[in-house]
């Protein structure tokens, strides 16, 4: 941290907006990416966070991570905090329940973070089970594989000075509590970290601050992010992603402060605070253009919120 | 914002049809937006009808119950109060005699128009405002061309309302723009010497000026000392072609339904190819320790959010205006 804040801001990367070719996300061009880091440096938020997949196009488009990170600094953001290993889970070969699967994921962790060595990291997030359909019935042995297979991969991160950390999605194999706490039991605490996505959690049934308040002395991140339902029934089990195709719900995700939100975030914060965490919080709110949403009230609303409620608790 | 000047956010282009901007949750939704942009002021926009309770003096006070409840609506975002509100007496309004069609052109008209002032005026004073904001004519396209006799008529109508204004402690401010029947500098120079400098000031729309051939930065310069009011934004392009004198130019010109076909002409700070010398017209504010507010808009340009965001990254990191 380079000033005395205990908590600094970053933004999840996703965005839409409306271009004169029609629906387009910020890395539809380099005015398109402009656009959209102006807005999130103009509400308050210090730095962005990404995904693994948009390492191609910071390449084809900025010249690689170190580039596109000068753009983002000539905006006046920061840096790029973590990134999120989207991996495309596949049971024939990219299974962390399969032992048999490893080194293609080790592999894979390999020649990431070669990619991403140009720039400073906080976290590489990581789903830490592949869908739940696709591992179901969770067993204990299961969690252990899985629990293997992380903790070399953290080994490999931490090589490269990045931490490994799992984001525990409600429709992944690791989601519910039980299955939380095996996992982690078996994980080792030098290689593997909790990134704790509010609401996924709070979808899942658990309770976003107990869970972080249990496991706070590893966690390295959050996603701060709202949600107005529970999964209920079959929910977490739909292909090819619940997110979007759970027959209950349309749109999961909300940004922080919205009417009958689920998560306590001045409990969450407060949690925060009295756990001593200092570091960056990562504002998400994924979808948010779904049924007439708009990313870009939701994150200043976002901003508004973290500014005027959270950071009345910790700053 | 923290800064000599004072800035304000205009809420317009949130209220783009009568419906769409009532439930309260949305209005928030609006205020925090412009919160978190470092706006703690906001312009209003004159309406009519039951639906516009952010616009219509009768209706917010109808809806809220009192001024001091409706300022208590604006600090739950975070919104600190009202600069100013905008009407033009032009646009027909059901409060306004059943949507009376008058113009401040017709001397018949005139104290029917004084009349009609009247609740934005104590409305303003209630709220703590400071500038009633208005359009002083209708457009060009619906009446012959005004001579010296036909300005003065309009400049006596707001010598009233000015008095009215300045009584209950407010300010006046014509606001031109570029469809207007007062178009030229000569006529505008002409109507702000058919007003009295005392309660009648000139609201500076720099994209409005552009559009009709006037430089902000050179009026500006020429004419601080009636300028007591400023919109802020941009334009791509300028009305080379007279196209505010066609039939309909609300439509045919700033819609894009003839001429050139343009459909947008208001455009953000920053914007490429913009035509206003935004910075330069800061400056000369700045110069003369302008004392109003500066109102930045992002109307007729597309996402609200989206603008007020990239107009306060402009004001951040191209004007040095800080934000706390």
């Amino acid at each position: 941290m380079s000033d005395d804040r205990a908590i600094k801001w970053s933004y999840m990367d996703h965005w839409r907006s409306n271009g004169p070719s029609g629906p387009v996300d910020q890395w539809h061009s380099h005015k398109t990416m402009s656009a959209f880091l102006k807005q999130i440096k103009a509400t308050g938020f210090d730095a962005i966070d990404t995904f693994d997949f948009r390492i191609w196009q910071m390449y084809g488009d900025y010249g690689g991570p170190a580039k596109y990170q000068e753009m983002v600094r000539d905006h006046g953001l920061e840096r790029i905090v973590n990134t999120f290993h989207a991996a495309d889970y596949d049971v024939r070969n990219y299974a962390p329940h399969l032992p048999e699967t490893h080194e293609n994921i080790l592999e894979d962790f390999r020649v990431t973070m070669g990619r991403w060595s140009e720039i400073e990291l906080d976290n590489i997030i990581v789903m830490p089970a592949t869908l739940y359909y696709d591992m179901e019935p969770i067993t204990e042995d299961k969690l252990k594989y899985s629990a293997e297979c992380w903790n070399k991969v953290g080994e490999i991160t931490a090589g490269f000075g990045v931490k490994l950390t799992c984001h525990h999605e409600f429709f992944c194999g690791i989601q519910s509590e039980p299955d939380i706490e095996t996992f982690y039991s078996y994980t080792d605490p030098r290689y593997v970290s909790l990134f704790v996505d509010t609401a996924q959690h709070c979808i899942a049934g658990l309770d976003p601050v107990a869970l972080y308040d249990r496991h706070a002395h590893r966690v390295s991140g959050f996603h701060f992010k709202d949600t107005r339902n529970v999964a209920t029934g079959d929910d977490h089990r739909h292909r090819p992603d619940s997110e979007i195709m759970a027959p209950t719900t349309g749109k999961w995700f909300y940004e922080m402060g919205t009417p009958q939100g689920l998560v306590d975030f001045e409990a969450m914060m407060t949690a925060v605070r009295d756990n001593g965490y200092r570091g960056w919080i990562s504002v998400e709110h994924d979808k948010a253009n779904k049924e007439g949403g708009d990313y870009s009230e939701s994150t200043a609303v976002s901003r508004w919120y973290a500014k005027n409620v959270l950071e009345e608790i910790y700053r | 914002m923290r800064d000599t000047l004072r800035w304000a956010y205009a809420l317009n282009q949130w209220n783009v049809r009568l419906d769409v901007f009532v439930r309260h949750e949305d209005q928030q939704r609006a205020l925090k937006t412009v919160s978190a942009c470092g706006f703690d002021t906001i312009e209003l926009a004159s309406g009519t009808g039951r639906w516009d309770n952010i616009s219509r003096p009768e209706v917010i006070l109808a809806n809220h119950g009192s001024h001091e409840s409706f300022l208590n609506f604006l600090r739950r975002a975070k919104v600190r109060g009202v600069s100013s509100m905008f009407w033009d007496p032009q646009a027909p309004a059901e409060e306004e005699e059943g949507y009376a069609f008058r113009s401040t052109a017709n001397p018949a008209d005139s104290d029917a128009i004084v009349e009609w002032s009247k609740p934005f005026v104590d409305f303003l004073a209630g709220v703590g405002g400071e500038q009633l904001v208005v359009r002083p004519v209708g457009s060009a396209w619906m009446s012959p061309p005004l001579d010296a006799d036909g300005i003065k008529v309009i400049g006596d109508v707001w010598n009233r309302i000015g008095e009215l204004a300045s009584a209950a402690g407010i300010g006046l401010a014509l606001h031109y723009d570029c469809l207007g029947a007062v178009h030229t500098e000569a006529e505008l120079t002409g109507l702000l010497q058919a007003t009295d400098p005392a309660t009648v000031g000139l609201a500076l729309d720099t994209a409005e000026f552009t559009i009709g051939g006037i430089d902000p930065v050179g009026f500006y310069r020429e004419h601080a000392d009636r300028v007591t009011h400023v919109h802020l934004k941009d334009t791509r392009y300028a009305d080379t072609g007279q196209e505010y004198r066609m039939p309909g130019a609300e439509s045919t010109m700033l819609k894009g339904g003839a001429g050139r076909r343009i459909e947008r002409w208001f455009y953000e700070l920053g914007t490429e190819g913009g035509l206003v010398d935004v910075k330069g017209f800061v400056a000369a504010l700045r110069e003369r320790s302008f004392s109003g507010w500066v109102v930045v808009e992002s109307d007729h340009g597309g996402n609200p959010a989206e603008l007020a965001m990239l107009n306060s990254w402009y004001l951040q990191h191209e004007l040095g205006v800080s934000k706390s």
